[in-house]
């Protein structure tokens, strides 16, 4: 074996693998009689000089039963460190006796596989004499020894990996591998797929023989190819994925004499130009193979398929990681980071103008020795220091036109956001009708108050924040996260956390920087953490289309085994910025906020997600569909991770046949299920952790596009350079309808603009370079405004192209009515 | 699968003795396994392409006929309309014009009109186009050459 592996040879670093450690028990032998008392004794299991694991502490015993299970992440070349200690709460612990497994000899006996090995170690003191026996079990590990060759005892592994590989490389070596018999070959193949997820493997899968090392003459065209690698192979493992300050680490390109991994083979085609092919995957590329990073593993799913676990940010991406592409992502990941920030800083929701009104106070400045101040539930107030009194009157209009007297009992507060509201002190209840009644300003709605009133977004944003602020609770909670670790660092304190404790205020600490969170920091905490946890690389979220890179949950998100954790996580999470009125980086699709809102899908919200299927269904809806041998029926096909799944529609639905007469029925069933399909579980966990922290029904108030604002907030829309980027089609831009809509948004109020930018292209976000750089579904895509149809039409919008069909009205004052409609009424109308 | 019967269906109406298509698209093979996937033989009939017969594979995806097929040709070809890898730009199963009615027979006769009758206009390979417009002659001598040396032999009949 030791020799067969010069072939494939040992990466310089050894993948790293699951093992499931099971304490199950100890006997200690009393010391001499120098324990009196039986001692508490926990086991304490250190991998590699890592920080240990501890297991409960038995209480007075000297057969300790813990029956604890750890997994850890080892190599091949791990030593386990096992302390038997015992507890003393006023002294420091004593070691009782300690042992030491060093993994590679263990596996080299047991052919690589650790499976419910169960083994007894022998307990040592220092001064080396027996002091019990410790039972373990070891499971999880499957690995092919024939890659790991035994390391002489001094050689350590950054001995290994400074004297490159070459040493482990002898050429002679190789042809005893490619004779190596079948069932090692199998084996080959099947490396890096110890762990527990280990799937059976796909039947048929007879790898060719294993292929010989590159030759000589490939070695040195590679080395032309990569002259600049000086450096030992290792380096090109150095680099870890997804923290930002990697981007700015250079890393050396890799080795050229470096061996191919396991199961990998070079040839060349007929133009002489070398290409590698991969007999674990079955595939060729033309880019030479590198190792995998370090802390990179490479799993199985159920269906045979590879993907690659991150275990330093435990993520996983079906793309195999190199030093480029991760090179690549970070530097990505830095400049979105950078672009970010600065966008973050942008959006707002209403403080902006609020505070512009104060700066422009039309009465003109307080008469001396007055000061105006605020008081805890945001109410203005004055201070006259010469009488030290205060008052709700401003001294500037006192006497001129002052609101009626409020009736007995009442009193008048404002929301965060300056909405007035009245406490009733009688009845104890709170409304936001003014007692003093006054005009009444149209019909009313199901909240008494106008309709006209109640539809405004800051109205509802009011209620909202009622309710956040009369549901909060005292005190605040510390989240302590490091900025390299930030999603697990989250992760993990989110979740430890009960769900009411996050309704206290927020304090978020950045490791090793001093700050006090006065709000900024959890604003930029909550910016960075769903850049993080939305990011698609992640396998949790996908783009809804390449049309659209708004965020839908990811169905294949399952490669993570964790994933249903992580949307509950990220539910929590969510509810959080709504709850702490804090800015996301990256929005959902808006029927992914309809499902927030509990409100029905329509065929049409499938066109932001699906053009082609939308199409397809509209084309069912619209046409005869009887005789022209489209054979449905009431059940749909799904593939999911190369898997093809068939879902009956309804009960017995493979056998009901679509027709003219039920077809409406199954459009409906179809578009719902196109939403829910393969993401039901996950939509689950992030409601449920949703409404952990905020019941979902606080949202009942908001329609999808206005969720988005709040979730994502707005940005200042620049109008020139909107209108600078609009396309024109069957109308000339100096058109009267066109003048007239450009009259219009350039007279409506931002968060107008945001929503007609929402009617149109599906996202109140803009790209980083403007309206320049708007993407449809065929690439850049600018707005566009088509002439479509009657005056008598309300505008429609075609989100995955940017474009609005805005009819030929005939006046300034019928097109703003029009366009108030489409943009206001969100279910139904406009859109269609 | 949902797809099945509409593809058995569409499969039979290919194979049997009243397709029009019967002698210029033959040799069909559908894997038992998965009807999703099918290979077969595509004999034009003007030249140049009049020499030699093309092996093409068909993969309909799993949310069949809501979204389009693909065709991929797996002989090589010296065709305007046709890149080097085998992918063709069929206007009858571009996402824009897919229509779910639209049949398997339909889509081969539209690319057996496209290989008889190159659309230079849409070239997917530019020079070829830019040959074809240009210098005629030499494009049909070039293809002509190049169906004897790659393509698959003709059926006898």
């Amino acid at each position: 074996m030791g020799e067969a592996a010069g072939a494939s040879s040992p990466s310089s670093t050894p993948q790293l693998s699951q093992l499931i450690v099971t304490v199950s028990s100890a006997k200690l032998t009393a010391g001499g009689g120098l324990f009196t008392a039986k001692p508490d004794p926990y086991l304490e299991l250190s991998v590699d000089g890592q920080p240990p694991r501890k297991t409960d502490v038995s209480r007075k015993t000297s057969t300790p039963k813990w029956d604890e299970h750890f997994t850890v992440l080892v190599t091949p070349y791990s030593k386990l460190d096992l302390k038997v200690l015992s507890s003393n709460s006023i002294r420091t612990d004593t070691v009782i006796g300690h042992a030491v497994l060093d993994l590679h000899s263990l596996l080299e006996k047991q052919n690589g596989k650790l499976k419910n090995f169960n083994k007894t170690f022998e307990l040592r003191t220092d001064s080396k004499n027996k002091a019990g026996e410790l039972e373990l079990s070891l499971d999880g590990m499957d690995i092919d020894m024939r890659l790991y060759p035994k390391r002489s005892r001094n050689g350590t592994r950054a001995n290994n990996a400074t004297n490159g590989s070459a040493a482990a490389m002898s050429p002679s070596a190789s042809g005893t591998a490619a004779s190596g018999n079948s069932s090692q070959r199998n084996s080959t193949a099947q490396q890096g797929d110890g762990n527990r997820r280990q799937a059976p493997r796909p039947p048929g899968r007879t790898p060719p023989p294993v292929p010989p090392p590159p030759n000589t003459n490939a070695a040195s065209q590679n080395r032309n190819a990569a002259p600049t690698s000086t450096s030992p192979p290792s380096t090109s493992a150095e680099a870890t994925p997804t923290t930002a300050t990697t981007a700015t680490t250079p890393t050396a390109a890799p080795a050229a004499n470096e061996p191919l991994p396991p199961g990998w083979e070079m040839r060349t085609d007929q133009q002489g130009r070398p290409y590698y092919v991969d007999h674990n995957t079955r595939m060729t590329t033309w880019e030479r193979p590198q190792p995998l990073p370090r802390g990179w593993e490479r799993r199985t799913d159920s269906r045979g398929r590879f993907y690659y676990v991150d275990h330093n940010t435990r993520t996983t991406t079906w793309q195999r990681p190199n030093t480029e592409s991760l090179n690549n992502f970070a530097q990505w990941q830095n400049w979105r980071g950078g672009r970010t920030m600065d966008d973050f800083r942008q959006r707002f929701l209403y403080p902006q103008q609020q505070a512009a009104a104060q700066e422009a106070d039309p009465l003109g400045p307080l008469p001396d020795g007055w000061e105006k101040r605020v008081d805890s539930n945001n109410r203005v107030y004055f201070v006259n220091h010469r009488n030290r009194t205060t008052q709700w009157e401003d001294p500037r209009t006192q006497g001129a036109s002052q609101e009626d007297p409020l009736p007995d009992g009442w009193e008048m507060r404002c929301t965060a956001e300056g909405v007035r509201y009245f406490v009733d002190h009688n009845t104890r209840t709170t409304t936001f009708q003014d007692p003093r009644g006054g005009p009444s300003k149209g019909p009313k709605g199901a909240f008494g108050v106008p309709i006209q009133y109640e539809r405004s977004f800051r109205w509802k944003l009011g209620q909202f924040r009622y309710l956040c602020n009369s549901n909060a609770l005292p005190g605040h909670v510390k989240i302590t996260v490091s900025r390299d670790n930030l999603f697990e660092d989250s992760f993990a304190q989110i979740m430890k956390l009960q769900a009411f404790d996050l309704r206290r205020r927020l304090y978020i600490i950045f490791k090793g920087e001093e700050g006090l969170d006065y709000g900024g920091l959890a604003r930029e905490w909550f910016f960075h953490v769903s850049h993080d946890v939305l990011n698609p690389m992640y396998c949790l979220f996908e783009y809804a289309s390449n049309c659209n890179y708004s965020l839908q949950i990811n169905p294949a998100s399952s490669v993570n085994p964790d994933h249903l954790l992580y949307f509950r996580f990220i539910g929590k999470f969510i509810a959080m910025a709504l709850y702490h009125g804090k800015f996301i980086d990256s929005g959902f699709t808006l029927p992914f906020y309809k499902r927030m809102l509990d409100k029905k899908l329509s065929i049409k919200d499938l066109e932001t997600i699906d053009a082609e299927f939308y199409q397809s269904l509209l084309w069912v809806k619209e046409n005869n569909i009887e005789e022209c041998g489209l054979e449905l029926y009431f059940c749909a096909d799904f593939e999911i991770l190369g898997k093809v799944e068939q879902h009956d529609l309804i009960e017995g639905g493979s056998e009901i046949k679509v027709t003219e007469e039920n077809k409406e029925d199954y459009i409906n069933k179809m578009t719902n299920w196109r939403f829910t399909r393969g993401v039901e579980d996950q939509t689950k966990a992030f409601l449920e952790g949703f409404n952990e922290v905020v019941p979902l029904q606080w949202l009942q108030y908001f329609d999808e596009r206005e969720l988005e604002l709040m979730l994502c907030g707005m940005q200042e829309i620049d109008v020139d350079d909107w209108e600078r980027n609009t396309i024109y089609k069957h109308y000339q831009r100096n058109n009267k309808q066109v003048v007239w809509f450009w009259k219009m948004v350039r007279e409506i109020d931002n968060e107008k603009r945001t929503r007609l930018l929402q009617f149109v292209t599906g996202t109140c976000r803009l790209p980083v370079g403007g309206f320049a750089e708007l993407m449809g579904s065929n690439g850049p895509q600018r707005f566009c405004i088509e002439r479509v149809g009657k005056e008598t039409w309300l505008p429609r919008s075609h989100t995955c192209f940017n474009r609005l069909d805005l009819p030929p009205y005939r006046s300034y004052d019928q097109l703003v009515e029009k366009l108030n409609y489409a943009i206001e009424e969100t279910e139904g109308f406009g859109q269609e | 699968m949902a797809a099945t019967r509409r593809l058995q269906k569409e499969l039979g109406d290919l194979l049997s003795e009243g397709s029009p298509l019967k002698k210029s698209f033959r040799d069909i093979v559908v894997d038992e396994s998965n009807i999703l996937l099918w290979h077969g033989l595509i004999v034009p009939d003007n030249p140049p392409y009049n020499k030699g017969a093309f092996k093409i594979e068909i993969s309909f995806p799993a949310e069949y006929p809501f979204k389009p097929p693909k065709v991929l040709f797996k002989t090589k070809i010296y065709h305007p309309n046709i890149d080097e890898k085998g992918q063709v730009c069929l206007p009858i199963i571009n996402a824009e014009n897919w229509k779910p009615a639209t049949k398997t027979d339909q889509v081969v006769a539209s690319l057996l009109s496209l290989i008889n009758d190159p659309e230079p206009e849409h070239p997917l390979r530019g020079d070829l186009a830019e040959e074809f417009t240009k210098e005629k002659k030499k494009f049909l001598k070039n293809a002509e050459e190049f169906t004897r040396k790659y393509s698959e032999k003709r059926p006898a009949d």
